[in-house]
Parts: C-alpha cells; structure tokens; sequence
C-alpha cells in the first residue's frame, strides 16, 4: 500500500513538473509568434514561474485523473491482459483529455488552460498525463530489467 | 448553473486578500427600483422626468420612469445570441437624439459556434409606454468566434459624432487582440450609419474601423470632454486590469503586456510594459473586474468634478478615482446592498449618482450625499 502511494505521488508530481514546463513552451511560443522577443533567462524565470505557480493545479487535476483512471488501467490489464506498462500510459493520456474538456464545460471560461486550446497543445499537454501513467507502473510494477542494478 | 457555481468559485479564490470595500456613509441610497433581472447599462433620457433606459443581459430593454415604475420596451434585436457573458449590452443615445429619436444597443449575434459582438440602431418613440421601430443591425464584429465570453460592448460618442466601440478577445483568441486583420480585442470608430470613420489610424487593416488594439475585454469607455481624452478600463485576467488613456492607433498590450496572470497561475506574457506599448495609469491586482465607468459632472458632489467612478463585480464596489500627476488614484471606494456586484454607474443631469446591481434580483440605486 506505501508502495503505491509514494508511487502515485511521485507520478503526480512528475507528471505536474512536465505538464507546467511543456505549457510554458506553448505559452512563449505563442507570444513568440507576435514578435515578442523571449531570451533564454526569460524562458527559464517563466517556466520557474509557472512551476511555483501553475504546477500546483496541474497536479490536483493530474491527482483526481490518475485516482480514478489507474485502476481502471489495473482492471483493464487484468480482464482484457495485454501489457500493463501501456494500460497505465493510456490511462494517463485519455484520462487527461477526458478531464481537460470535462473542466472546460463546466469552468466559466471557454479554455481553462490556455495552452490546451490547439489540438497541439493539448495531445502534449496529455502527454505528461501519460508520462504520469508511466512513471507510475514503473515505481510500482517495475519490469525484471529495471529492477537490474547497473553494473559499477 | 454549473457553469455560475464554477465562477463563484474562480471569483472567490481570485480574490482572496482582496481589503473589503469601505462604508457608504458618503451617500443617501435609494432603492430605486428592484426585479431587474441583471441590468447592464443605464441611460438618462434627455426628457425632463423622463426617466431612463436600462438594458438586462437576457435582451429586455426597459424604460424606468421617473416614479421608478419599469416598463418593457418591444425591441427585435436581428441574432441575439444569450448565454455565459453575452447578451444585451450597452444602450446610447445618438447625439442628435432629441431630433431623430436614434438610440443605440450593442449585444452578442450569432450561437454558441458562431457569435460576436454586434451593434444595431433603432428609434425610439416620442412618449411613453415607449416602443421602437427601424431596428437595423449596423455593425458585426468580425470573426466570428465560439463560446461565450469577453465581448465588451460599452460605447462612448465623440465630439466628432462619431462612436466608440469596445470589443473582446474572444477568451480563447486573445494573441487576435494584437492581430489588425480583426476586431477581437479592440476598440473600433463607427460613423453613426455604421460605417467605419473615414479618418482612422488604419484604414486598410479590418475595413478601417480599429480605432485601439491590444484590449482583452473592456467595459468601461468615457469621453472626458474637459480634458478632450477618452478614458477606458479592461477586465486583466487574473490581476492586471487597467485604466488607460485611449489614443488613436495605440496598442495597449495584450497579451503581450500585462499585470496580471492567467487565472491557473500561468504567466500569460513575462513582460509588464513593453516598448510601443502604451501602460496603463491605474492598474488593479488582485483584479476587481471593472464594469462600468462614468466621469463625474454635477453638482451634488462638488468636490469631484472630473473624477471617474468605476463600478466592480468581483470586487463588488464603487471607486472614485482621482488624476494626480498623470495617473488614476483611488479617492474612496464604497459598497452597496450587502456587498452586491455592481454592474453600471451612470452620472444622472441632477448629479445623483445611479448604479445598477449584478443580480438575478438586479437592482437600481440611486445615490445622493446624506443629508441632502
């Protein structure tokens, strides 16, 4: 049980830390498109920035998605086999898309995350759910190889 | 429904640490009239005793007369699109109304796929129970964009007889705001036929009507004819909303430049004020969502001649605001009927100041000093 719960925060926060970094970069690409020019050290104070700032509810969305989409991944695996590495990657990928438009019906605003408002942006965005997903299975079912120390 | 509980929400965590709005001691308030089902905008009809017009976001146009009694005014409004933020916005007079009986109205046209802000002229009649006629739609922003949210919608005339016009981003299209092929995010300059003005700052980008751009949703706009400028506030994101000083041809910045963050925390731009972009002279953060603004003219308040009185939903007062050297400073600030969101102020020609409530329960209120 510990095991799978400092397996689903780590997943959560990996997922939050990825998530933020990768909406950064549509954010400063859009502005980027209007000209507005974007130095390496603003890059890296804005991603900084939306870490502090924007990761926090990444990760209670990411938190809820993953609570309710993994063990459905862990059914899923079980009944219908197939591996399971690639049921929790997909629970974290569709889960994300899923909760992204079920915020955005009930969210007053149009697009609550800004970067998802391209197709783009939100498969990439839903990416860091599936790395969520992957991280996860990785903590908790490691594969005999990953459980293989590396030679010294 | 969800939708409204979802932005109570937003709203509450928004605008954690926001001071409480101070008393109302300055002022007598008199409930003018109550059941108004979310005013939008007040408009004084030069008539003496002649009440005003006052639209509700649900496209009523109503006539309150002068003994508070409410009257619905029969207006067909050619594609009224109601739902979210959209509506039934802004009522004004043409300046030759007392001749030509023309009035005004902007509103959302179009569905939930396909809408924008439109404007549309009609007359009205001599007496009342008022009705209307000649509506004609006039102008339709153009693109047309979906959802439902950020049309601004105020209009101010100039000395010139010619209209101003805000117009939102659209929400989800706010990098359009800085895109001069389009009316998202700006404000546009109408000849009173509709027609963009024939001396605008860029007569061969969007048929020639962008008069501003850079604007995410604005909802205040006056002319102040005393210092021969036009003052205008915007709705920032989660921090960030501005009074600015409009100027043809100017870019006020977003979303490249502004106060605020987006409202998951995300920064919208990095930068704050930005070469070629005109700043602000009065920014608000923590956002108190400006929804009105009036210039004060009149005599029951002596003192504040040329001041701006700018109503807030979200930060659900009325502020006077005050140029000191150049920027908008806060004077006093005051909350009304157990801290309701304000919608619309208006200055009426006696000097009693009018505010409309944001409310299903919408009411009107009419403020004079205590005492007087």
């Amino acid at each position: 049980m510990l095991r799978t719960l400092i397996a689903f925060v780590i997943a959560v926060v990996a997922g939050a830390i990825v998530g933020s970094v990768i909406q950064t970069q549509f954010n400063l690409a859009a502005l980027i498109e209007l000209s507005v020019p974007i130095s390496l050290d603003t890059r890296i104070s804005t991603i900084i920035h939306d870490l502090l700032n924007f990761s926090p509810i990444l990760a209670a969305i990411l938190a809820i998605v993953l609570l309710v989409a993994l063990p459905i991944a862990a059914l899923c695996s079980r009944k219908l086999g197939g591996p399971e590495r690639w049921w929790f990657i997909s629970a974290g990928f569709f889960g994300l898309l899923c909760c992204f438009a079920v915020v955005n019906y009930l969210a007053p605003m149009p697009t609550l995350i800004a970067a998802t408002r391209s197709w783009a942006g939100l498969g990439a965005m839903a990416l860091s759910g599936a790395f969520a997903g992957w991280i996860f299975d990785r903590l908790w079912h490691p594969l005999p190889r990953e459980l293989v120390e590396p030679l010294a | 429904m969800i939708k409204s509980f979802f932005l109570v929400l937003v709203i509450t965590f928004a605008n954690v640490g926001i001071c409480q709005a101070a008393d109302n001691e300055a002022f007598q308030v008199e409930v003018v009239t109550d059941g108004l089902s979310f005013p939008w905008s007040l408009q004084e009809l030069p008539e003496q005793r002649a009440g005003w017009l006052v639209t509700e976001r649900g496209g009523r146009l109503i006539h309150v007369a002068d003994d508070g009694s409410v009257n619905a005014i029969p207006l067909q409004l050619p594609e009224l699109f109601v739902a979210g933020q959209s509506g039934l916005f802004d009522v004004s007079l043409a300046p030759n109304f007392v001749q030509t009986r023309e009035f005004y109205v902007s509103y959302s046209c179009g569905s939930i796929s396909a809408n924008t802000t439109c404007l549309a002229r009609a007359k009205l009649s001599l007496n009342p129970p008022y009705t209307t006629s000649e509506v004609q739609q006039i102008f339709v922003a153009q693109p047309l964009r979906k959802g439902a949210a950020h049309y601004g919608g105020r209009m101010a005339w100039l000395p010139d007889d010619t209209l101003l016009l805000t117009l939102g981003d659209g929400f989800d299209y706010r990098e359009q705001a800085q895109n001069l092929a389009n009316h998202l995010g700006k404000v546009v300059r109408l000849q009173r036929d509709g027609s963009a003005a024939s001396d605008g700052p860029f007569p061969t980008k969007a048929d020639g009507f962008i008069f501003s751009y850079g604007h995410r949703n604005s909802q205040g706009i006056v002319y102040d004819a005393q210092r021969k400028t036009i003052w205008q506030h915007e709705h920032g994101p989660k921090g960030g909303d501005e009074i600015n000083q409009l100027q043809a041809g100017k870019n006020y910045g977003w979303p490249i430049a502004s106060y605020g963050v987006d409202y998951t925390g995300a920064m919208v731009t990095p930068y704050q004020e930005l070469p070629g972009v005109a700043p602000p002279l009065h920014q608000w953060t923590p956002s108190l969502a400006p929804s009105d603004m009036a210039l004060y003219a009149g005599q029951l308040f002596a003192d504040w001649q040329g001041d701006l009185l700018v109503t807030h939903l979200a930060g659900k007062r009325l502020q006077r605001l005050r140029l000191v050297d150049g920027l908008w400073q806060v004077m006093s600030e005051h909350a009304f009927v157990n801290n309701s969101r304000l919608r619309a102020v208006a200055v009426a020609r006696d000097g009693a100041i009018w505010l409309a409530t944001d409310a299903e329960n919408g009411q009107l209120l009419r403020l004079t000093p205590k005492g007087s």
